[in-house]
C-alpha cells in the first residue's frame, strides 16, 4: 500500500523511498520473485515472470483498444517485446512491468492502425489543466442507490467513452487493483496526476450511469 | 445535492481514502470532517458504491482460448504438447528413415527438408488439438491475406478454392525452426488441410513431392522461391488435386 500524505495544494508526497522510473537496478527485488535464477533460459524466465500476468495484460489491452481482436494482437506483440527485454528486466514488480509494455504497445498500435482516435496523452495533460474541473463539479451527481442500479453493460459503456488517460487510471485501479504508485509507474505520470485522473474518471462515469438510471 | 459544495482537494482525499492510500492521520482527519459534512459523506458513499459496483458487475474477462498457447509458440517456449510431439517425432523419424532409404544411417543425417516437413506436420497436429486450428477464422481471402501483413515480412499467396470443394477456413502463424511462417487452412469434406509456406530463396521450382509422416499425407513443391507444404489426413489423391488447384488458380481472380 502506498501511503500518501498531503502538503500544499494538490501535490501528493509518497512517504516511501523515492524510486527512479528509469533505473530499478539499485532496488533489491522484493519477495524473491524476479531475481535471476542460475541456469534459467529466457523462455523459462518469461514463463515465470510474464505469463502469470497474461490475464491482466489482455484485460488492459481490451480496455484500451476497445475490442477483443485488437487486444489479442496487442498482447501478442507486447509479449514479444517483453520476451526480447526479459534479460534486462530488473523491476521488482513484474505485473507493473508487463502492464507498462502492454499499455505502450496498445497506444502505438492504435496510432498505427486507427489514425489516432485518441488524443495524445501528453497534449491532453495541458487540455486537462486548462479545462480545470468546473464542468465536473457543477454536474448533478446521482445518489448511491441510483449508481447501484447500473448493469454491467451500462457500466462498461460509460467507462469506454471517457477519455483514454482517465479510463486507463480507472481501469488500472478499479479493475486491476493497482496501487496509485503502480499506476504512476505504468502510465508514466506523477502520483498527483494519477489521483486527479482517477477522481475525474470516476466522477464522469458515475454521472453517466446515474443519468441513464434516473 | 451537487458536488460543487466539495472542493477539489477534498474530493481527491475521498478517493484516496476509499482506495486505502491515505496515511492514518489523514484518514482520521477526513473521517472527522465527513462526520460533520453531509456533502462530503455523500460523495464518499457515491464513490464507494461505484467501486463496489465495478468490482461486482465487471468481472475480469477470461483470456481467449488459445492466446496463451499462441504466445508460447511465438516465443518458442512451446512447440507442440509434449506427449504428442514426441510420438509424432518418433513416428516421423521412423517413417522418414524407412521411406527414404531403409537404412538407419539416415537417422543421423537427415536433410533440412525432412526437418522442415516434420516441423510443419507437428504444427498441423498441434493446430488440430487447439480450440481452433487457426488464428484468424475467415473464408474470405481478402480478410486472411491482410491479416498476415505486419506479422510476417511477406504475406502468402491466398487463393479461393471454395468452388472446387476446398473452402478456405482461416490462417495462422507457425514456427519452423526459428522462422515464423504463414499457414493457410482449407477444408475438404470433414478434413482440414494445412498449407504452410516456408521461404526458399534461391531454390529452383520443383514439382510436387509426395510423402507420408505419422499418418498424415504431405505434399511439397517450390515455386517463386517459396516452398509450399500441404499436410492433411485427406486421401493422397485429394491432396494432389488440392495442390494442383492451388498451383493453377491465379491469386487475383
Amino acid at each position: 500500500m502506498t501511503v500518501v500524505s498531503f502538503s500544499a495544494g494538490r501535490r501528493a508526497i509518497v512517504k516511501q523511498e523515492r524510486y527512479d522510473r528509469e533505473d530499478f537496478s539499485n532496488q533489491v527485488p522484493a519477495q524473491g520473485g524476479t531475481e535471476r535464477m542460475a541456469d534459467e533460459d529466457d523462455g523459462k524466465r518469461f514463463t515465470r515472470i510474464a505469463l502469470p500476468h497474461l490475464g491482466d495484460a489482455y484485460s488492459l489491452a481490451r480496455w484500451i483498444t476497445g475490442n477483443r481482436t485488437d487486444a489479442e494482437d496487442v498482447v501478442q506483440e507486447a509479449c514479444l517485446r517483453a520476451f526480447r527485454s526479459i534479460r534486462s528486466m530488473t523491476s521488482d514488480n513484474p505485473r507493473a512491468w508487463i502492464l507498462t509494455i502492454v499499455r505502450n504497445t496498445a497506444y502505438t498500435w492504435l496510432r498505427k492502425n486507427r489514425r489516432l482516435t485518441l488524443v495524445e496523452v501528453e497534449s491532453l495533460e495541458v487540455a486537462e489543466l486548462a479545462q480545470a474541473v468546473p464542468g465536473d463539479v457543477t454536474m448533478e451527481t446521482p445518489e448511491s442507490a441510483l449508481i447501484a442500479k447500473a448493469d454491467a453493460a451500462q457500466l462498461e459503456a460509460a467507462i469506454s467513452v471517457i477519455s483514454a488517460p482517465l479510463r486507463e487510471a480507472l481501469v488500472l485501479r478499479d479493475i486491476h487493483g493497482l496501487s496509485y504508485r503502480e499506476i504512476a509507474e505504468v502510465t508514466g505520470v506523477p502520483i498527483g496526476t494519477v489521483m486527479s485522473r482517477l477522481a475525474r474518471g470516476r466522477s464522469q462515469v458515475i454521472a453517466k450511469i446515474g443519468r441513464r438510471a434516473s | 445535492m451537487t458536488r460543487s459544495m466539495i472542493d477539489e482537494q477534498s474530493e481527491l482525499l475521498v478517493h484516496a481514502y476509499l482506495d486505502g492510500e491515505l496515511d492514518p492521520a489523514n484518514a482520521l482527519a477526513l473521517e472527522a470532517r465527513m462526520a460533520n459534512d453531509p456533502a462530503l459523506a455523500a460523495e464518499c458513499e457515491r464513490v464507494g458504491a461505484f467501486r463496489h459496483l465495478v468490482r461486482e458487475r465487471l468481472p475480469r474477462e477470461e483470456l481467449p482460448p488459445g492466446l496463451r498457447a499462441r504466445i508460447e509458440r511465438s516465443i518458442g517456449v512451446r512447440r507442440a504438447p509434449p506427449q504428442f510431439s514426441w510420438r509424432a517425432l518418433a513416428a516421423s523419424i521412423a517413417l522418414t528413415a524407412v521411406v527414404a532409404s531403409g537404412s538407419t544411417s539416415m537417422l543421423l543425417d537427415r536433410s533440412p527438408a525432412d526437418t522442415t516437413r516434420d516441423a510443419v506436420v507437428a504444427d498441423h497436429i498441434r493446430s488440430l488439438m487447439a480450440p481452433q486450428p487457426f488464428d484468424i477464422a475467415s473464408s474470405d481471402k481478402h480478410t486472411v491475406k491482410p491479416w498476415f501483413n505486419g506479422k510476417i515480412s511477406e504475406s502468402p499467396r491466398v487463393v479461393d478454392l471454395a468452388q472446387a470443394d476446398f473452402p478456405l477456413v482461416g490462417g495462422r502463424l507457425d514456427v519452423v525452426g526459428q522462422t515464423v511462417v504463414p499457414t493457410l487452412v482449407y477444408r475438404h469434406a470433414k478434413h482440414l488441410i494445412s498449407l504452410t509456406a516456408t521461404p526458399a530463396s534461391g531454390r529452383a521450382a520443383s514439382a510436387p513431392l509426395v510423402g507420408k509422416v505419422g499418418g498424415y499425407n504431405t505434399l511439397s513443391w517450390t515455386e517463386d522461391e517459396v516452398t509450399y507444404w500441404a499436410i492433411s489426413d485427406v486421401a493422397a489423391g485429394d491432396l494432389k488435386k488440392f495442390a494442383e488447384l492451388f498451383r493453377t488458380t491465379p491469386a487475383d481472380q
